[in-house]
């Protein structure tokens, strides 16, 4: 694997979470997460995931992103009426967790550099992907994909019964 | 690279891996508001998700690891709806998504 690019893709990852986390406006906020999903879908091809890559585009990029938006603009995104004090306690919050990650960060690799730490396993995998997924994924995990559906109509009912409007006037 | 006595990819993903959960747990705590919450939640899950990727890269298991990443996005997006729907009833009952002023448990 091309280190270089990793790491460039990696360091996107970060800034885009936390700008995710960072951003006042919750519109932005959404496509920032938006765009991790996309570094991270990148990062889950370059690392020989590419059907795991497919549904994350897909479903976190695209999917969750319309949730987010669809409720915030349910919600109403009103920063205006947000009192100037408020804002300033937030940004005094928030300024302190770039610090801290860098501190974090760098901790942590001097210690995994002091120690020489190297976790062992095959690093490249030649095998074919694919054929093994789907003897994987449809005949070893079928109760796992049971449990699937039945969380994804339990999903459905909760909506249905969330989004419910009220008889009461 | 043969010099180094670790390997920079590993630490590379798990230094980044680190850094986008301490985002989430570090928004997860300090946000008031709960659609940032889950955005919260969210990114913590990105950052397991490419933990998850790593290690069956790592041992040579990444047909394994693709299934269990392929359920747990649709975890993601069960618990994401469902925490939407969630706010969406709150913002309707108390108009307004800041957790500080939900202090009233009536009806």
């Amino acid at each position: 694997m091309n280190l270089p690019i990793l790491l460039l893709l990696l360091g996107l990852m970060v800034v885009a979470a936390v700008a995710a986390v960072m951003i006042r406006s919750l519109l932005k906020s959404a496509i920032a997460l938006a765009a991790l999903s996309i570094v991270l879908a990148i990062t889950l091809f370059f690392l020989g995931a590419p059907l795991a890559a497919l549904f994350e585009l897909s479903v976190c990029a695209g999917l969750i992103t319309v949730i987010f938006i669809s409720a915030i603009s349910l919600t109403g995104n009103k920063p205006k009426e947000e009192e100037e004090e408020k804002i300033r306690e937030r940004r005094a919050r928030f300024l302190k967790l770039p610090i801290f990650l860098l501190i974090i960060g760098v901790f942590v690799s001097l210690a995994w550099i002091a120690n020489g730490i190297n976790i062992s396993g095959i690093s490249d995998p030649a095998a074919p992907t694919f054929q093994t997924f789907k003897n994987l994924f449809w005949n070893m995990r079928q109760v796992d994909i049971l449990g699937q559906v039945i969380v994804i109509l339990a999903g459905a009912f909760a909506v249905v019964v969330l989004f419910k409007e009220r008889d009461q006037a | 690279m043969s010099s180094l006595n670790f390997d920079p990819l590993q630490l590379s993903i798990i230094v980044s891996a680190l850094l986008v959960l301490v985002t989430g747990i570090y928004c997860l705590i300090y946000s008031r508001n709960i659609i940032r919450m889950i955005i919260a939640i969210e990114v913590m899950m990105k950052a397991v998700t490419l933990l998850l990727a790593f290690s069956g890269w790592l041992m040579g298991r990444i047909d394994l690891v693709q299934s269990f990443i392929i359920t747990m996005i649709v975890i993601e997006v069960v618990v994401a709806v469902v925490a939407a729907g969630i706010a969406l009833s709150v913002y309707r009952h108390n108009d307004t998504l800041d957790i500080d002023q939900l202090d009233e448990l009536k009806g």
